[in-house]
């Protein structure tokens, strides 16, 4: 066993001196480890694997009401762009909006907590974990939580505001066509915030202090170590992080669904909440739905792409396996 | 991207280090920059905290109450009728209440526990052997992080009505399993990677089998990792709303999440109810991950930032 090399994700290099075994030879004298890996992947076979197929080959039937399955080739693909059902260009808007609204807000907000408190204060440890409820809390919770502060008529923020003498009438938050994405994005900015904090806390833990220290007497200012210093090292982690988010946010479903449904008007209707709706809602259109499925699989299939590139930085031939 | 959030505070990153050889006073000197620091960190303290105190008080105030304009902090009289009533099993509501909790408790006790079994060989055989194949089995499995709940919807709703799995809980454990398996695995692998292989082979040598070596060494020392992914599996089950929605459709099987959303369909109008509700189902997970934060961040971390 080359365990020194078991730290790292890639696969250990030959040692030198010793001549590599066949492939074969090697997989037959180690066939017992299979065991260990064996069960979960054959979980992830049949609950991944299976529907994958599936879904693709779904995406060439339609299913009619009375269940049968009449194939229409490439039809659903087609349907994507064109049905007024879809709404295609519409809810791509609003997905890159939203995906890279939320993204870009949670990734400063939480850069900055990370920074925040990376110096110690007393109390710091309170700070911390009171600012990373949000993220744990459920979804299903933090949209109601969030719908009742914002409510039309007796939100909490909208009351508040009045109160204060800021605004004149409460404010139409998520029931305006206007309004609603960024209110949307707002709250999921509380609630994913505290995700970039976690990692970015333990990227600045990285940080050698020394090289701080050298470009400090070397007459850096706080600006310069920052972008010279700080900035490059946490260049991985800041990428991993907002990959991961981006994917996340790519694929919000809950959150937008019990907060507006999409609505009003398909003003909020994502891609994720399109295919549910199309799926699961009304008369179901599971090819179409299906269709769209294996489209945004491809999407995440070329990000997950770069998120294995991310993690095996340095060796990307031999992590995009 | 960075840059602007690095704007945003910048100097706290840095002012540690300029501060540690002073004395301690000197810390909490007011710079403007460092002001900014603290008025970014009042904000963001608020920014999480109100939704979550306006949560706690609305759930304490009558529904008559709730709807008061302006908006009142402090409930002028304050009762618990709300938590009494979903938690006593004599009303109709606490009956249902209970049920979904009980429900939930199920499901992702039972989501961790055999989540733990399959995750656990596979992580170690992850960490310590190389057998071909598994850095590709490996990034597979990570991979699975990235592809969206929905998108596997429609053809699990199919197997699961397939294997007659629709509307049994174990629809949802099979399901969450697999959700929860890549980040276990990953989470998992990063303790096992940080405990030297020396002392399973002194084990070794000294006649203990790879399995006792595994059970005597190396789970003792993973401890806090097991404890960690146990912990992310329970809260990932806890919190699931789509499947449990959509795989679900008998009231009795209903989890939290679900069972939420029900009630908000059917008493609109009662904001405390709701946010008592909320209040309780978020209790158990909050507790759970400040209890084990530190195992957690550090399990989370590992993966992406030490290389």
């Amino acid at each position: 066993m080359a365990l020194a090399d078991s730290r790292a994700l890639i696969a250990p290099k030959p040692r030198p001196g010793r001549r590599p075994p066949g492939l074969f030879a090697t997989i037959v004298r180690r066939r017992t480890d299979y065991l260990y890996v064996l069960p979960a992947i054959l979980v992830m076979l049949v609950v991944i694997g299976y529907p994958l197929v599936s879904t693709v080959f779904l995406s060439f039937f339609e299913i009619t009401s009375s269940g049968e399955r009449v194939a229409t080739g490439v039809d659903n693909y087609q349907r994507i762009l064109t049905d007024r059902r879809v709404n295609f260009w519409k809810i791509t808007g609003n997905t890159l909006y939203w995906t890279v609204g939320s993204t870009f807000f949670a990734t400063v907000l939480g850069f900055g907590a990370a920074l925040v408190l990376h110096r110690r204060f007393p109390g710091r440890g309170v700070v911390r974990a009171i600012l990373l409820i949000p993220w744990v809390i459920s979804h299903v919770a933090a949209a109601y939580v969030w719908r009742w502060i914002l409510h039309s008529d007796y939100g909490l923020l909208g009351g508040s505001l009045v109160a204060w003498g800021a605004l004149d009438q409460t404010p139409v938050l998520l029931d305006s066509k206007a309004n609603v994405m960024p209110t949307l994005i707002a709250v999921n900015v509380w609630k994913e915030f505290p995700f970039v904090m976690i990692m970015l806390t333990a990227g600045l833990q990285t940080v050698p202090e020394g090289l701080l220290r050298a470009a400090r007497i070397d007459g850096a200012n706080i600006w310069n170590q920052f972008r010279h210093v700080t900035l490059p090292h946490l260049k991985g982690v800041v990428l991993i992080t907002t990959l991961l988010l981006f994917v996340t946010n790519l694929n919000s479903f809950t959150l937008v669904w019990l907060m507006t449904g999409g609505g009003p008007a398909n003003a909020s209707a994502l891609w994720i909440t399109q295919i549910y709706k199309l799926a699961f809602v009304g008369s179901p259109q599971r090819g179409l739905a299906s269709a769209f499925s294996v489209i945004l699989f491809l999407i995440m299939l070329g990000l997950g792409y770069f998120y294995v590139r991310a993690l095996t930085r340095g060796n990307p031939d031999q992590g995009a396996a | 991207m960075p840059a602007s959030a690095a704007s945003v505070a910048p100097p706290r990153a840095l002012a540690p280090a300029r501060a540690r050889p002073r004395t301690k006073r000197r810390r909490f000197q007011v710079t403007p920059l460092g002001l900014l620091g603290w008025l970014f960190l009042a904000f963001l303290l608020l920014f999480t905290v109100v939704p979550m105190a306006w949560m706690v008080s609305t759930s304490l105030k009558s529904e008559f109450a709730a709807i008061q304009q302006p908006p009142v902090w402090i409930p002028s009289e304050p009762s618990l009728d709300q938590y009494t009533r979903l938690l006593s099993p004599a009303g109709e509501t606490g009956r249902q209440f209970l049920t979904y909790l009980r429900n939930s408790v199920w499901v992702s006790l039972a989501t961790t526990v055999i989540g733990l079994v399959v995750a656990v060989p596979a992580a170690y055989a992850f960490s310590r052997f190389t057998f071909p194949g598994r850095d590709m089995l490996f990034f597979s499995v990570l991979v699975r992080n990235m592809f969206p709940a929905v998108v596997f919807l429609i053809p699990l709703f199919i197997l699961m009505r397939r294997m007659n799995l629709y509307g049994s809980q174990w629809s949802l454990i099979l399901t969450y399993l697999t959700f929860g398996l890549p980040l276990s695995i990953w989470l998992l692998k990063g303790f096992y990677d940080n405990i030297p292989p020396e002392l399973e082979r002194a084990a070794r040598i000294d006649g203990a089998t790879r399995f006792q070596a595994f059970r005597l060494i190396v789970l003792p020392l993973s401890a806090p990792g097991l404890v960690a992914t146990a912990i992310y599996a329970f809260i990932q089950g806890w919190n699931e709303y789509v499947y449990a929605r959509t795989f679900i459709t008998d009231e009795s099987k209903m989890t939290m999440p679900v069972g939420l959303e029900k009630f908000f369909t059917e008493y609109a109008s009662n904001w405390p109810g709701l946010m008592a509700a909320s209040f309780i189902m978020s209790v158990p997970v909050v507790v759970l991950f400040l209890l084990l934060q530190r195992y957690f961040v550090q399990a989370l971390t590992e993966g992406a930032v030490k290389h």
